[in-house]
């Protein structure tokens, strides 16, 4: 294979710069890369040019009935705005007439009342298909298997093993975690899964077919199932998915904690 | 006196594997896809050395995995010994020479380690199914393992070569001279 070493050098050479420039472009996040600026800037004055021809030919014949159709849209858009903002001002008012009444039951969504033990993550899974986390606090600091742990902003996970000084958690963005949920405003209940294909988002399923899911809203835990206390904030809904049947929809759930650089974690004591 | 300080190699081999794994293989990623260096070199040590040892250290350094961070303790470990075993299999079939025989042995054995751990996984853990997104994250994986074992192939053979003399050093019948 590698017979002759100059040969062999430069093939391994190529193979690594190869590598490199993949890695970069995979996992580059911003939309236009360099090469696609060049071939825009290139392309761009010819079909400026011919798409403004384009529109002067085929866009005069439409100019006037257009101008009618827009000015009623406006009209109705104008009208339905109003009506919009009154039911705001309304909904402001409710939630705030909620956050009182909830302080008032002493349901607030700080953790005080919960005892917590605090620890670092100190190790990582190294596998592309599951997400468990090692945590510095073991049976000899009290955590037993099934406390539900927290970070700063929410739902991390649940131990699943104890030793005397380390315990493994479960993190709910991993394949096999299932955490039954609240969407906080409709108070309807549904299921997050962790999915594959993402370290940042949940799938939310089982959304009952008469359940409206209003995008940004926050979702709690529900406390059904026994494993989550109630109460819990996980993340907010990104966007809804919907599908032919009211039943097979689902929504992604973007999780307030964030797993790439978690930290500093706490194990909730009393259930 | 030679095979101790072969096997005390290896051991290091495998500490240096699993911290550049847990760090630099962490964020030098293709589309958030890590390789699995572990399977590249449980195929070395069965490639190279006896059977025994190919399938001794794949259970070993599964179990290892397993007990650090795994829910499933000794699902990897089982991975790793049949690749270990596939290893010796490769051996007798094919020569460690060609280009093409190196990509496709690393194919199969990434492909049959990661499925055999994801299918076990979903027995013991009922975790949820996506079979298209399993599929992407192991085709691109196992492309990072292709060009990752050609990159170091090269290393791998020169050490592989030293440490075949030492344990077949009169029963070599795959290299070609």
């Amino acid at each position: 294979m590698y017979k002759n070493k100059k040969s062999g050098f430069l093939g391994v050479l190529v193979t690594i710069i190869v590598l490199i420039i993949i890695v970069i472009f995979s996992n580059n996040d911003s939309g236009v890369s360099f090469f696609e600026n060049i071939a825009n800037k290139v392309v761009s004055p010819i079909q400026n040019g011919l798409t403004f021809i384009k529109n002067k030919v085929s866009g005069n014949e439409n100019f006037f009935t257009n101008v009618k159709d827009l000015k009623e849209q406006n009209e109705e858009l104008l009208k339905k705005n109003s009506e919009l903002e009154t039911s705001l001002r309304e909904l402001e008012n409710i939630k705030t007439e909620n956050e009182q009444l909830k302080e008032y039951l002493n349901l607030t969504e700080k953790y005080g009342e919960y005892k917590t033990i605090s620890g670092y993550v100190i190790n990582r899974d190294i596998s592309n298909y599951s997400r468990t986390i090692v945590i510095n606090i073991g049976s000899n600091d009290g955590v037993e298997k099934g406390m539900t742990v927290i970070g700063d902003k929410g739902l991390v996970g649940h131990v699943v093993s104890v030793t005397e000084t380390t315990a493994k958690v479960q993190t709910i963005i991993d394949t096999s975690s299932s955490v039954s949920a609240i969407m906080s405003t409709t108070k309807d209940s549904i299921v997050c899964k962790g999915e594959l294909d993402s370290d940042k988002t949940l799938r939310a399923m089982y959304i009952p077919t008469d359940a409206n899911v209003i995008q940004g809203d926050s979702i709690e835990t529900s406390g059904i199932g026994g494993l989550y206390p109630k109460g819990i904030h996980i993340g907010t809904v990104q966007k809804v998915v919907s599908t032919q049947n009211m039943i097979d929809r689902y929504a992604v759930v973007e999780t307030a904690v964030n797993f790439e650089k978690l930290t500093s974690v706490l194990v909730i004591k009393n259930n | 006196m030679k095979r101790t300080i072969i096997n005390i190699v290896l051991i290091l081999t495998i500490f240096i594997i699993y911290l550049l794994q847990l760090n630099f293989f962490n964020w030098f990623t293709i589309a958030g896809v890590m390789p699995n260096l572990f399977i590249i070199l449980v195929l070395f040590i069965g490639l190279f050395t006896s059977k025994n040892l190919g399938i001794i250290y794949g259970i070993s350094i599964g179990l290892a995995l397993d007990l650090l961070t795994s829910q499933t303790v000794g699902v990897t470990a089982v991975a790793f010994g049949l690749v270990g075993l596939l290893a010796t299999i490769f051996d007798k079939n094919f020569s460690k020479d060609n280009r093409i025989t190196i990509i496709f042995i690393v194919t199969a054995s990434t492909i049959l380690a990661e499925t055999f751990i994801y299918l076990l996984n979903y027995v013991f853990l009922d975790s949820n199914i996506n079979i298209l997104a399993f599929v992407k994250i192991l085709a691109i994986e196992t492309l990072y393992n292709i060009i990752l074992s050609i990159i170091l192939y090269p290393l791998i053979q020169r050490a592989g070569y030293y440490i075949e003399n030492e344990y077949k050093g009169n029963r070599i019948l795959t290299r070609y001279f």
